[in-house]
Formats: C-alpha cells, sequence, structure tokens
C-alpha cells in the first residue's frame, strides 16, 4: 500500500472522527437501555439498529457521494494516485471507519444477552446473525454508493439496504433453527446459524471486493 | 517511452472522447517546458474535458496522451507526483481546515515548501484554522492555488484558476504564475474564457471550440497576423479576391476585412482604398478565429 492510500485511509478516519465515536457511544447507550426492560429492550434495539444503519449510511454519503457533489473529488484525484488506489482507500478507509463503532455495539449487546439474566442466552445465535448482518449490509451500502454514478442511484442502494434489515429480521427469526432456541437458556450453534452466517459471509465478500474489480476499473471517475 | 516524447511535458495526439451530447474530437496539443499555454474556448468546448483527460480522471476513447513523460491514464499516479491542478470547480475536503489539508499535503509530498506556503497564506489573506465550509468561492480558488503551489511541480494545470476572483485576487494569483516560471524548467497549461488573464501572461495560445482544437501558436504570432482592415471603396469599385481573408463585412462603400495572414502584400492588394488597419487584441482574434471555424465546418 502506497503513501498516498495510507494517508487517504487516516483522512477518513479524522474526517469521520465524531461518526465512529458518536456511533460507538449511542450503541453502548442503546444497550444500556435494552437492559432496562422490556419496554427499556424494544427501545433499545430499535435505536441500536438505527445507530448501526445510520452510521453506515452517513459514512457512505458524507465519503462518497459528498465528496462528489462538493467536487471535493477532483481535489483527492489530483492527488498522486490511480483510480484503483482511490477505491481502494476509500473501502479500506470507510470500513476501517465503521469497524470500530460495529464491534463496540456488537459486543456491547452479545455483553448484554451473556450478562443479563432476563435474556436467554439462546438469542446469542441470532444477535450474532444480526450484528453480521449489519457489517454486510454497510458493505453493500458502500460498494452500491461506489458504482453508483448518481445521487438518486445512491438513494435507492440505501432505501433497498434499508428495507433488508426488517427482511432479515422476519426471514431468519422464523427460521425453525433460529427461533425453536432463541428463548433457551443455552445457545444453539446449529446447522442453520451456520448456514445463514455463512450467506452472510459470502455476500460481504462480494460486496466488500466487488468495487477492487468493477469500480477500480471505471474509465471515468468524474 | 517513445522515442522524442519524452521532452515535452504535455502531448497529446488525436485524443477523442465521447459522451452522449459531447465528442471531444481530434485533440492534438504540445506543451513545451517553460511555456505557458493558454487554452482557450468558450462554456462546453471541451476544456475541463481535456484537461481531466491529462490528469487520468476520464480515459480517451482514441488517441495518445503523454504527461511529463508518462502514459495517461495507465501512469497517471507516477506523473501526478508533478503535476498541480486546480480548477474553479475544485473544494477543499469539507469537515477540515486548511491547515489540515496543508500538512496532509506536507505528509504526500517531499518537496513541500513550508515557507512558501506560510508567504502565500499570508499574500492571498488566507487563514489556516478557517474551516473548508466557510471558504467563499475565490478563497477556495487560492486556497487550492495555494496547496498546488507550494508543492513546486513541473507541471501547472490550471481549468479556469481565476473565474470568481476579484480583480485583486486575479493580479496576485496571475503574479504567482508568472514568479513560477522563472523556473524555465516548470510550465503552466491555464484554461479559461477570459482572454484578458491569458494575454497577460501565456506565451503560447489553444484555441478549442465544439470539442475541436481550431488553432494553435504563440501568441505574439496570433497578435501579428491577425488584423482588421477597413477600406472605403469609391462608387462602383469592387474589391478583389483576397487571399487568408476570414470575415467581409459590408456596409454600403465602407468594407471591413478580418484576415488572419496580414502582410503588406496583402495590403497593396488591396489598394489605395485602405483607410485603416488596426491590430485585433485576443478576445477579438478569438471570437473570429471560432466563428470562421464554425463557418468553414458549416455549423
Amino acid at each position: 500500500m502506497n503513501v498516498v492510500t495510507r494517508k487517504l485511509i487516516t483522512k477518513e478516519l479524522h474526517v469521520n472522527r465524531w461518526f465512529i465515536v458518536g456511533g460507538a457511544l449511542s450503541g453502548i447507550a442503546s444497550v444500556l437501555i435494552a437492559a432496562t426492560g422490556k419496554t427499556g429492550f424494544n427501545v433499545g434495539a430499535l435505536t441500536w439498529l438505527t445507530t448501526v444503519i445510520a452510521t453506515g449510511v452517513m459514512l457512505a454519503l458524507y465519503g462518497i457521494m459528498n465528496e462528489r457533489k462538493e467536487h471535493a473529488l477532483e481535489f483527492v484525484l489530483s492527488l498522486p494516485l490511480s483510480i484503483p488506489e482511490y477505491v481502494r482507500a476509500k473501502m479500506l478507509g470507510l470500513t476501517a471507519c465503521f469497524l470500530p463503532m460495529w464491534l463496540v455495539s456488537s459486543a456491547a449487546v452479545l455483553l448484554l444477552v451473556f450478562a443479563k439474566d432476563s435474556i436467554p442466552d439462546g438469542l446469542a445465535p441470532y444477535a450474532v446473525l444480526l450484528c453480521v448482518f449489519m457489517l454486510a449490509n454497510f458493505t453493500v451500502v458502500l460498494c452500491g454508493s461506489l458504482h453508483a454514478q448518481s445521487e438518486a442511484l445512491t438513494s435507492a442502494v440505501i432505501i433497498v439496504t434499508n428495507m433488508g434489515v426488517s427482511i432479515f429480521m422476519f426471514t431468519v427469526g422464523p427460521l425453525p433453527g433460529i427461533e425453536k432456541f432463541m428463548w433457551s437458556p443455552t445457545p444453539a450453534w446449529n446447522s442453520t446459524f451456520w448456514t445463514v452466517l455463512g450467506c452472510e459471509l459470502v455476500v460481504l465478500v462480494i460486496a466488500f471486493t466487488l468495487p477492487f474489480f468493477l469500480a477500480a476499473r471505471r474509465r471515468d471517475f468524474i | 517511452m517513445k522515442q522524442g516524447m519524452n521532452d515535452k511535458h504535455i502531448e497529446m495526439r488525436g485524443v477523442r472522447k465521447v459522451y452522449r451530447f459531447f465528442t471531444l474530437d481530434s485533440v492534438s496539443l504540445a506543451l513545451e517546458p517553460g511555456q505557458i499555454m493558454g487554452f482557450v474556448g468558450p462554456n462546453g468546448a471541451g476544456k475541463s474535458t481535456t484537461l481531466r483527460l491529462l490528469m487520468g480522471m476520464i480515459s480517451p476513447d482514441a488517441g495518445e496522451i503523454r504527461v511529463l513523460g508518462h502514459e495517461i491514464p495507465k501512469a497517471q499516479a507516477i506523473a501526478k507526483r508533478d503535476i498541480g491542478f486546480v480548477s474553479a470547480e475544485m473544494r477543499l475536503l469539507p469537515h477540515t481546515t486548511l491547515g489540515w489539508h496543508m500538512d496532509f499535503m506536507k505528509s504526500i509530498y517531499p518537496e513541500w515548501d513550508g515557507g512558501y506556503a506560510a508567504t502565500l497564506v499570508k499574500r492571498f489573506n488566507l487563514r489556516p484554522e478557517q474551516n473548508a465550509r466557510s471558504l467563499s468561492l475565490g478563497e477556495h480558488v487560492k486556497a487550492t492555488l495555494l496547496l498546488a503551489l507550494a508543492r513546486r511541480p513541473r507541471l501547472l494545470i490550471l481549468d479556469e484558476p481565476t473565474t470568481g476572483l476579484d480583480p485583486v485576487a486575479r493580479h496576485e494569483v496571475i503574479s504567482e504564475f508568472m514568479d513560477v516560471l522563472r523556473d524555465e524548467s516548470r510550465s503552466i497549461l491555464f484554461s479559461s474564457h477570459n482572454t484578458v488573464d491569458v494575454e497577460r501572461i501565456s506565451d503560447t495560445l489553444t484555441f478549442i471550440d465544439r470539442g475541436r482544437i481550431v488553432d494553435s501558436g504563440d501568441k505574439e504570432a496570433f497578435l501579428d497576423r491577425w488584423r482588421r482592415i477597413q477600406v472605403q471603396l469609391p462608387p462602383g469599385a469592387a474589391l478583389p479576391a483576397l487571399p487568408n481573408v476570414v470575415k467581409r463585412e459590408v456596409d454600403g462603400q465602407f468594407v471591413t476585412l478580418t484576415t488572419n495572414q496580414y502582410s503588406e502584400g496583402l495590403q497593396n492588394l488591396i489598394g489605395p482604398h485602405v483607410t485603416h488597419v488596426h491590430r485585433m487584441n485576443l478576445e477579438e482574434i478569438f471570437v473570429a478565429n471560432v466563428m470562421y471555424h464554425r463557418e468553414a465546418r458549416g455549423q
């Protein structure tokens, strides 16, 4: 990785530092709210989901769309780097911005599940799947934003991925291998769990690597 | 590297770029070290497209581009180490200050001249602590120029850099360009539709219109070659067939001829009826040149 790519990754971390800190704090606060009881659990779950989704969307919007819209992309592309290096810096930089918030928020959720007696440990596999889904969802938003050449297309990607969260909850939650053990005292790391996790990881890997092959080969970047 | 192509700072040969509603066609131009080339054209002529092609931001559909001896867009990362690019549209990164940008550039470019950057901050009346979002249009242009100039690049590519600047700021900026050219190994390609700025600083000119280069050459040669000749013909008299006349305006017995190859021979050919010959300024040359080529192309 050359010096310009490294500096651009550092730039993303600097420019988005308040999103990272704010997102992580909001994730922790959501989990604390979720620990206060049944109503608190619902409110906390909702704010946790909103936090993770919104942080990902904001990073993609500010990091990619706004840079283009506000003509700062010309400044970045005037630096000594190629288009593939720019794409690499964007993917790695924005993922590096999302990961701390995601790790903190996901760890807080798992801590809540295992530490709180009123929440059964059986919920852990579903929580893990949800957390990994949120990460995969972010990489899809990032991938879509890097490929979309218009604000409308980026907005469409964001809407579709947001809908994906609801679809995930309505389809994965009721799966027999998940639903049956969700309220049991011990987690069931069964084949359903591993199959869903595998699917999520496949989506994540594809969405993360696609820009290196497609966006990086785009002939026109402005 | 091909023989003979490594001397020029910029060389474009037969470059074509097709968009849905616009085509840049057969663009060829060359910039030697130590030159300032004014790249002049009306709005939408293809100036920005040409400069973006040179920066590798977009790729040509045909033709060859070399900048500082490097093939573009393939070797753009290497070429851009020595290019300072500024456009009137370019903005600094939001949520950061000018000072942050200066540190950022310093960390990327080993040639960054901190002393010169500080001088430019003062000269352009900028404040390093100022947030990018709070900069006015003129301040943005001056800030991006500062970031480009303090790197001491061998080649400056400037896309309408004086657009939006007040006359004093324009004077400051153009003076800086003149300073850059004191080092004869440096060069500037400077696009504009403001012919006053171009006339002031350029030594060579290239005119572009509707995606095609219409003329290119030495500025003084342009100013020498182009003339407007006023003729008052006696009743019943007619002008002979005249070479190199690009425009003929007739108002009764008064005729105004515009030529792109003025010579005493041409004046002698017209005869004793010439009442006045006057030199044209760059704007007049530019407009006459563009209109002539549009007519020649049947546009």
